[in-house]
């Protein structure tokens, strides 16, 4: 079966002084239809970027410099301007993080659900109002009039996230990439927010790349889960098994530790020592090497390429568990 | 007292800032300077009617002594110009000096004080923001004009021109120097201070001045470009310096009067000179902005 | 909501009354009626006459009010210059200088909107450095020099516009108006130029600042992510954001404007109440000068109070929901 997105060697760089520094790097995957993918890493690992380069929402200085996005028949990659417009919001939705910066606030929510079905439907106005009612009810939030003539600031945080979900879902788009979704929120709220989208996926059908660091978010909702470190994926796998039998060492550490936020407020694995490295500042090698406790110098020397692995793919020079992966295949 | 030479570490990097800073020391040398070789064309021996008029040199009837000509009474332009600078910065510094002085004085007593004077001082100093320093130094002078009369020598108007200027500009000085003050009058080691009984200027002078200087040098230059387009567009409508002592705005009125007639260069000149002065001295202004306010560095 | 109307239209009300009351110390302490409406030799009781019958003998705070209840009713009482009525004085010269305003403010948004605009979205361009260079000049140079400038070019070497005066009027219901002829739209054009310079590059400069913080925010990425067209994004959602912002700080710029318009208005020689103001100023007719230091305090403090309260219709985030 023909997967529904498509995505080869993409690479994203930052423009700095003119010359490219790479952000993400040789990064592929596919995402059939119906299907969740998780893209997991901690802060800074690129997972952001390469979802917004996939419909080219990327700002200067970074630029994708690099990969081949089908989606469909369609190369996204090849498309003019004006043909990706089409895409953003009609064919791939995109779900910010923040929903306190993301809606316009100077317009009333309904303005900006008008104004998104009509960049994409060709519908009456009492159809688009229709809709939108219906879609305010659908994303769970009380009095669907009263929400549409409300501008942003008259909703909490969580009744925002789901006006933005319901922005991104309401042209109804077959595939969905939600940025940390949950990110900003309560606590209290986050797995409301959750249960909401698995909902929707379930009633809309459409496939969803879920970009978050946070390894329970990725346990209830994917089917699929692509870790990334340092710009490059180091491991995909379908979920069930990237659970019990990791591969890389970093995903084992992933597993193992739970996110604490730093001092600067970043998610940061506390059961790895050391940090990623930053942009333009990669070793050789492995760029998880310093950090893993069974580099040697091959890791040190050779950038290991995700290989497959009884039904994964990892990029280690020293994997995991491959006796019990077997017992899993098995 | 030690003699500091100026501080050039805030220009480094910025090519513009650095070239009006040039620009503005050649201006200062030209307007110091040339006086004292030329004597004064608007005293009466200064006059020579023959010369009247004529035009740049490299017109027909230039004369190589008056590269850029000459104006109705036969004065060089050159020369009237160094004049009329000289007049124009000496009315600019003082009257940025009288704002300073009489705003930071106001700021630190409101910042300090506290309570109904620091009430009293900034309504009065929202009610001023009604007017800009423009018009105020404008009705300034025409209360001090009905005050004393007109009857004044050159050296009243100059000093009338430098008060009227200077009183428009105090509000953004009180006003920085408050702020200042209130940061700085909660930190621990100015309550330490107090408390080991030092005395309120003892204070001010140590920790809070220090604290303020880059803040009022930065507005100090950007008050000296409005100061010195304020005196100029006085001067200009006549209720400045008059023509006895020229500044660069009254050299304008009076090339004004030759305009139509087709001898532009008796206002013009004036025109560009005031326009690459105030120029100058805009842009360091904004460049020491930048450079003191870390926030903005680097934006574009 | 309503309360916070009130409490500003107090405080500006409050504000108004203390400058005619620095205005009226002026005319109290630095005007002389007597020396006005008497002849030289007049007597000692002749004087003492008049000062009760004019009431100038009556506490001070008492001559406050009454000077304050003539305020709305026109009653500016006498310029001691020309022995007119100051309140005629004004009327006759407000209509030239409310439409020489009400042209440079149409020029000035005309020029600036799309050129803010412009600069703000392709801030990289060539073009809209140009913009950004050349309006260094409206920002720095002197109201009188941009005139004298326009003069020498645009009436002096091509003679295409007059250099001074209003041209030919029509008296319309009591406002005599330029905008009807020929002659006056011409004359208008050099003095309204020049007083829009100020404003032009202020809002662009404003415009750009605005947007181009707004363009890199998250609300107009996610609006962009939604697939809606760039001019939607930018001319709907962008600029609404930005509109607030300007609109405050232009009418914070009322009184530089004010000021402009007196330059101006002496420059191309224009029969206004800035030309009006200058004159009394080299008189030193202190009536004349406190009365416009009144009236330029009430229009600055109205405006911004009417921009202030306006606000609501722009921007949601200040309406307070009435459910």
């Amino acid at each position: 079966m023909t997967p529904l997105l498509s995505v080869r060697g993409l690479e994203v760089a930052l423009i700095r002084d003119s010359q490219p520094v790479p952000v993400v790097a040789n990064v592929s995957f596919d995402v059939a239809a119906g299907e969740v993918l998780g893209i997991v890493g901690e802060s800074g690992a690129g997972k952001s970027v390469a979802g917004a380069a996939l419909i080219d929402l990327l700002s200067p200085p970074l630029r994708r410099t690099a990969g081949e996005i089908s989606l469909g028949a369609d190369r996204l990659d090849r498309m003019t301007p004006r043909q990706l417009r089409r895409v953003r919001g009609g064919r791939v939705g995109f779900i910010f993080q923040d929903p306190m910066t993301s809606l316009n606030p100077v317009l009333t929510i309904g303005r900006q659900m008008a104004d998104t079905m009509r960049a994409h439907l060709r519908l009456s106005r009492a159809e688009i109002r229709r809709r939108s009612l219906d879609w305010i009810e659908r994303v769970g939030l009380p009095d669907p009039p009263r929400v549409l003539d409300a501008a942003p600031h008259e909703l909490s945080g969580g009744q925002r996230q789901r006006v933005v979900i319901a922005l991104a879902l309401c042209a109804e788009p077959e595939l969905v990439i939600a940025d940390e979704p949950t990110t900003a929120l309560d606590v209290s709220v986050q797995a409301q927010i959750l249960t909401l989208l698995r909902r929707l996926h379930h009633e809309t059908g459409s496939a969803m790349i879920l970009i978050t660091h946070d390894l329970g978010v990725v346990a209830k909702m994917c089917d699929r889960v692509a870790v990334m470190y340092a710009g490059r994926i180091v491991e995909t796998a379908p979920t069930d098994r990237l659970f019990h039998a990791p591969r890389h060492h970093y995903t084992r550490g992933l597993l193992a530790a739970t996110p604490a936020p730093d001092a600067a407020g970043r998610m940061q694995v506390a059961a790895i020592p050391g940090q990623m490295p930053g942009v333009g500042d990669l070793p050789t090698g492995c760029a998880f090497h310093p950090r893993c406790p069974r580099a040697d110098a091959l890791c040190r020397e050779i950038r290991p390429e995700l290989t497959p692995m009884q039904g994964a793919l990892a990029a280690c020079h020293h994997p995991l568990n491959a006796a019990r992966a077997a017992e899993v295949t098995a | 007292m030690r003699l500091r030479l100026p501080r050039l570490a805030p220009l480094r990097g910025a090519p513009g800032a650095a070239l009006s800073a040039v620009l503005l020391v050649v201006l200062v040398l030209y307007a110091l300077l040339v006086p004292l070789v030329a004597p004064d064309p608007f005293s009466l021996g200064g006059l020579s009617i023959m010369d009247s008029f004529t035009p740049p040199i490299w017109a027909e009837g230039g004369n190589p002594v008056m590269p850029l000509g000459a104006d109705d009474q036969g004065r060089n332009m050159v020369t009237a110009m160094a004049y009329g600078l000289r007049t124009s910065l000496i009315v600019g510094v003082f009257a940025v000096l009288i704002g300073l002085v009489l705003g930071g004085a106001l700021g630190l007593v409101a910042g300090y004080a506290g309570g109904r004077t620091d009430a009293l001082i900034m309504r009065l100093a929202d009610v001023q923001l009604a007017y800009p320093a423009l018009l105020l130094a404008m009705i300034i002078d025409g209360i001090v004009n009905a005050t004393i009369g007109e009857a004044r020598s050159t050296l009243q108007a100059m000093t009338i021109v430098i008060l009227a200027i200077g009183v428009a500009f105090w509000v953004q000085f009180a006003r920085t120097i408050r702020s200042s003050v209130l940061v700085e009058r909660n930190q621990d080691y100015v309550s330490a201070a107090r408390i080991t009984g030092r005395s309120a200027g003892a204070i001010i002078g140590r920790h809070i001045l220090p604290n303020v200087m880059a803040p009022v040098l930065v507005i100090a230059t950007t008050s000296l470009g409005l100061a010195i387009i304020a005196e100029a567009t006085l001067s200009f409508l006549g209720i400045g310096i008059p023509l006895t002592h020229p500044s660069l705005g009254a050299l304008i009125r009076n090339g004004a009067n030759y305009l139509q007639s087709g001898e532009w260069w008796i206002a013009i000149w004036p025109c560009l000179l005031l326009m690459v002065l105030v120029v100058a001295v805009n842009v360091l202004g904004d460049h020491l902005r930048d450079y003191y306010n870390p926030r903005l560095r680097g934006r574009s | 909501m309503i309360l916070h109307a009130v409490e500003r239209i107090l405080q500006t009300l409050l504000v108004i009354l203390i400058i005619s009351f620095i205005a009226f110390m002026l005319i109290d302490t630095l005007g002389d009626p007597l020396g006005l409406l008497l002849p030289p030799d007049a007597s000692l009781a002749e004087r003492q006459a008049l000062t009760e019958r004019l009431g100038l003998d009556r506490p001070l705070l008492a001559r406050f009010a009454e000077f304050l209840a003539g305020l709305p009713r026109g009653d500016l009482g006498i310029s001691y210059r020309t022995q007119e009525e100051v309140s005629g004085m004004i009327a006759a010269r407000l209509p030239a200088t409310i439409e020489l305003a009400a042209v440079a403010l149409l020029i000035s948004l005309v020029v600036a909107i799309p050129a803010g605009i412009y600069t703000g979205v392709f801030p990289r361009s060539r073009f809209a450095r140009a913009i950004m260079f050349v309006s260094i000049a409206g920002v720095t140079l002197p109201n009188f020099v941009v005139g004298i400038l326009l003069i020498a070019i645009f009436s002096v070497q091509l003679g295409w516009f007059p250099s001074f005066g209003r041209g030919a009027t029509i008296v319309l219901g009591g406002w005599e108006t330029g905008l009807l002829t020929r002659s006056g739209w011409h004359a208008i054009i050099l003095p309204a130029l020049t007083l829009s310079l100020f404003q032009m590059t202020f809002i662009i400069r404003l415009l750009r600042t605005q947007l181009m913080e707004i363009g890199r925010s998250e609300h107009i990425r996610f609006a962009r992510a939604r697939g809606l067209g760039e001019a939607r994004l930018w001319f709907v959602y962008a600029l609404r954001n930005a509109l607030l912002p300007t609109i405050t700080m232009l009418a914070l710029q009322l009184g530089n404007i004010i000021a402009f318009s007196v330059v101006t208005e002496s420059v191309f020689a224009w029969p206004g109440i800035g030309t009006l103001f200058l004159q009394s100023v080299q008189a030193a007719d202190i009536r004349v000068i406190a009365i416009y230091l009144i009236f330029v305090g009430i229009v600055y403090m109205v405006i911004n109070l009417l921009v202030e309260l306006l606000y609501p219709l722009i921007d949601p985030r200040l309406r307070q929901r009435h459910a």
